[in-house]
């Protein structure tokens, strides 16, 4: 599945960058992220609880931090398990100029797989809830840096 | 609603031969709740197991933690691939002489594959344990279109089978490729169509499951389990393990529908046996329902092109068949070895023309393993729709009404035995007189008339006909065999001194209604009342060596069995009468459950009289005891058919297909128990609504299952089923003893193709050839809209 789309912030574009390439900060703002653990500089690991429908998962992501270009483009990639379910996702953001001084306009990709239970019995929702989802993590991307 | 035929009886209703309405011996229990299913049984001390399934379609196993899982408590153990591979249990053949892991040492093939077994003291702490093994995985490319999967360059989901290149797992053909092509290009009429019979589940409502149960002390190995071939499933066992066959006992219940889905051996079997030969307790293991939707061998799959040549007029020349099998990532199909496309090439169907050739190649995919004979007596199902719908093609393109090309295409009552010009040789049949009587049970006439003036007024109405063959009855031990085990079957009857009877048989009951069915044979054979004997299965220590029960086989093979041990019984009866009578054995004759002497009919002997004497005053030198037993070996297969007719309104805003009436006239010649008969034409139509309407197994382009509940892989209930309206026909087998033919998967089989041809006929004057099944209402919707008819 993919998604993409465009989000405004009201923030320079360095800052809008050291956050998103901050495990600690971007982290927050996953989807149902409950804990972070940073290994190293580009790796850190995620517990998130998700859920599809009647279906709920307690996921733990590997993330890593595969492409950082200061301060215009960031790319990470992360693999998760729960029980019988798994993701796999790239998430691509690509940081211009905003049409006001001192504004960012980030262009999202994310290239997303479920496989498992979640894929399989969530299967009519999972479009609409990873949509709704990913939305979310940006609006908050947003919110934190612009608060 | 049935039409009420006259069955010939000769017996009394009270002794309750063939032909009688016998109520079922099963059902008492039945309906009182008071069943017994593997679920039910519980021994002391036992364990269960649980299974650890893959997310991914397809993935290398990097490594597996049970640490976690080992800490829970009562999670006993852990086992994965590599404790199986110290023991060679890894993989395990499948009936098809392919090979299927039990649990796989570094690669899984496709969504919810066994990885690991947990077993725990009771089902919630296995699921725990499940749940807290971490399995880490690479993913692969996977594939999921069985054409891309032939394509050149395709990733080998295959690397143990050096042999299979590509993908492909093997070619079969049937019948005369060079004169087919011949008569098609010289036919005046050519119609061809490209069709696919999609993959669907058997979705009994019992799920499979098992306990195994190892007696170290006295090296004995019992495994409770649904199974549809407790026999075979024995002697696979022995094989695998290595343990010897006297010690292994397998031992069936009641069972909640196999359908077909029972026969396979399943990884689930052997992770348990392995559980409880290494803690030396019971193991149970019963899937869930997703597991059951998701990881258990399917049906279909079958991508079929087919052509077909006629004169102008429409008389059928040949045809020419092309299919694309999906097997899943290993053949694990049911079938007869020699038939790698089970008995597909039967799709010459009812009809009388030379030419005919058909080729079948079955593929790899990212998908659980198959295809199991879903009610189709091995791929006739996929046959019958394809020669069925060609049929309609070819009387809607030339214009003429297709039961009037049907009549004029039927092979001949005075044809048979009939040879197809795919090899087999049909034993009976007179299809005109099963056409005619649907077609004034139907009242066909006016349905046309009716239909007509509809489509003057922009309604969607349809008639759709089916005027199937089946072949059942497997089989002929020259032919048939699974990993080289013959298809006989089998019967063994005691009589008691008291004139009781035990019979036991070589297949087994799954709502067939053996206990009744079986005991009509003896009862019509030998006089015995059919409450006097009891009928016993599924325990190999006391049943006699049998195939099991599918494709239609229990009445034409173990029925046969049974009648010809009756008639072993009924020899020795006569020399023990003719020596209570002081008579000779030629002077006797036998009518009603008695042996008279020829002229005199008052110097008689009951059978229960016999049997009390062949314990109590056997001449010398002759046996004591009644009782036979019988190997029976079928010369042909058998042929049951039928023709149905179907007609469907379709509402044109949404696309939602009615079937206004559905009338089946079948003919499984001689009839046992008039009653049951209807009941499996009527759960067979109602399975036969099923996927022309509803049920399919479809994936996502990562290979996740997307019908892993009854949400979404849809099963009719009372609500979506039509009033059946059942007629028969009786024309006998000449080969078999009893004149039967089987008759449980015929409704299965011809169904479908009616409900398709009537909404294709709904439709031919828009434009619309074909729709493949499920016929959703969203397909005909877009259809609809596209047509510019959508209200």
């Amino acid at each position: 599945m993919q998604f993409s789309g465009k989000v405004d912030i009201k923030a320079p574009r360095e800052k809008v960058f050291a956050f998103v390439t901050d495990p600690q900060q971007v982290g927050q703002c996953g989807p149902g992220v409950e804990s972070i653990e940073v290994i190293d500089e580009t790796h850190f690991k995620a517990r998130a609880k998700v859920g599809v429908g009647f279906i709920r998962a307690k996921f733990v992501m590997d993330m890593e931090l595969v492409e950082a270009v200061a301060p215009e483009r960031a790319v990470i990639r992360a693999r998760g398990q729960a029980p019988g379910s798994a993701v796999d996702a790239t998430g691509t953001m690509t940081l211009s100029q905003g049409a006001d001084a001192g504004a960012t306009v980030m262009d999202w990709q994310a290239d997303l797989t479920i496989s498992g239970t979640i894929a399989s019995l969530g299967g009519r929702m999972i479009e609409g809830t990873a949509n709704k989802l990913i939305g979310q993590a940006f609006d908050c991307i947003r919110s934190r840096l612009e608060g | 609603m049935a039409v009420e035929m006259e069955v010939p009886t000769q017996t009394t209703p009270e002794v309750g031969g063939m032909g009688h309405s016998v109520k079922r011996k099963e059902d008492p229990r039945f309906i009182r709740g008071a069943g017994r299913y593997i679920d039910d049984v519980v021994l002391p001390g036992m364990l269960w197991l649980d299974i650890v399934r893959s997310p991914y379609a397809h993935a290398t196993i990097k490594g597996i933690d049970a640490s976690a899982a080992l800490k829970i408590p009562g999670v006993l153990a852990v086992i994965t691939g590599a404790d199986l591979e110290k023991a060679g249990l890894h993989w395990m053949p499948t009936l098809a002489n392919d090979k299927q892991m039990v649990l796989p040492t570094d690669t899984v093939m496709y969504q919810s594959q066994e990885v690991a077994a947990v077993v725990a003291t009771d089902r919630y702490t296995a699921a725990d344990g499940v749940a807290a093994v971490v399995v880490d995985y690479e993913p692969l490319p996977v594939i999921v279109d069985p054409f891309k999967a032939m394509e050149a360059g395709a990733q080998v989901l295959r690397p143990d089978r050096e042999d299979r290149p590509n993908n492909h797992i093997w070619h079969w053909e049937s019948g005369d490729r060079d004169a087919t092509d011949r008569a098609l290009e010289s036919a005046a009429v050519r119609v061809s169509q490209r069709m696919h019979i999609p993959r669907i589940h058997v979705a009994s409502i019992e799920t499979c499951g098992c306990i195994a149960d190892w007696d170290a002390i006295r090296g004995q190995m019992t495994l409770h389990m649904t199974s549809q071939a407790p026999h075979a499933i024995r002697t696979v066992l022995a094989l695998v393990s290595g343990l010897p066959e006297h010690n292994i006992r397998v031992k069936t219940y009641d069972i909640g529908g196999g359908f077909g889905g029972k026969v396979p051996v399943y990884p689930g079997y052997v992770l348990a046996v392995v559980a409880s030969l290494t803690v030396g307790k019971p193991v149970k293991w019963i899937e869930d329902r997703s597991e059951n939707l998701q990881a258990d061998s399917f049906a279909r799959d079958y991508h079929i092109h087919a052509e077909m040549g006629a004169t102008a007029d429409g008389r059928i020349t040949s045809l020419k068949v092309r299919t694309l099998a999906d097997h899943g990532y290993t053949d694990a199909a049911a079938d007869p070895s020699k038939f790698p496309a089970g008995l597909f090439n039967v799709i010459t169907g009812s009809y009388d023309f030379p030419d005919a050739f058909v080729e079948v190649d079955g593929v790899y995919t990212n998908k659980p393993p198959g295809g199991v004979a879903y009610r189709c007596s091995f791929r006739v199902t996929e046959a019958v729709h394809a020669i069925e719908r060609m049929v309609d093609i070819l009387a809607h393109q030339i214009g003429k009404d297709p039961a009037q090309l049907r009549m004029e295409n039927f092979i001949q009552p005075e044809q048979f035995p009939y040879k197809t010009p795919t090899g087999w040789e049909y034993d009976s049949g007179d299809y005109g007189k099963a056409l005619k009587l649907a077609m004034e049970m139907i009242g066909y006439d006016d349905l046309r008339r009716e239909q007509a003036e509809k489509r003057e007024r922009g309604q969607l109405m349809g008639i759709g006909i089916s005027s199937f063959t089946e072949i059942v009855g497997a089989g002929p031990s020259h032919q048939f065999d699974i990993l080289g085990l013959k298809m006989f079957d089998s019967c063994e009857i005691r009589v008691h001194p008291t004139g009781k009877v035990l019979a036991r048989i070589g297949v087994q009951t799954q709502g067939q209604g053996h206990e009744t069915t079986f005991a009509q044979i003896i009862a019509e054979e030998l006089g015995f009342p059919v409450a006097d004997i009891k009928i016993e299965y599924g325990d190999t220590d006391t049943a006699p060596y049998g195939l099991g029960t599918y494709a239609s086989r229990s009445t034409p093979v173990a029925g046969a069995a049974t009648a010809m041990a009756s008639r072993k019984i009924r020899e020795k009866a006569r020399h023990l009468a003719a020596h209570l009578l002081e008579a000779n054995p030629d002077d006797l004759e036998w009518t009603n459950g008695k042996f008279s002497v020829k002229g005199s009919p008052d110097r008689s002997k009951t059978i229960q009289e016999i049997a009390f004497a062949a314990y109590t005053n056997h001449p010398q030198g002759m046996e004591a005891g009644l009782e036979a037993v019988d190997y029976y070996d079928p010369p042909n297969l058998t042929f049951p058919f039928g023709s149905y007719i179907c007609v469907v309104d379709i509402e044109r805003s949404t696309g939602e297909i009615k079937i206004r009436r559905f009338v089946a006239v079948d003919d499984c010649g001689n009839i046992i128990n008039p009653m049951i008969v209807n009941g499996q034409i009527h759960g067979g139509l109602t399975m036969g609504l099923a996927p022309a309407l509803y049920e399919q197994i479809t994936y996502d382009e990562n290979g996740n299952n997307l019908a892993g509940t009854f949400m979404d892989y849809l099963l009719p209930t009372a609500v979506e089923t039509p009033a059946w309206e059942l007629g028969k026909t009786i024309t006998p087998s000449p080969h078999h003893p009893i004149g039967a033919k089987g008759v449980g998967e015929s409704a299965t089989v011809g169904a479908p193709p009616a409900i398709a041809n009537a909404v294709v006929d709904a439709l031919w004057h828009l434009g619309v050839r074909n729709i493949d099944i499920p016929i959703t209402p969203p397909k005909v919707w877009a259809i609809l809209q596209e047509k510019g008819v959508a209200t």
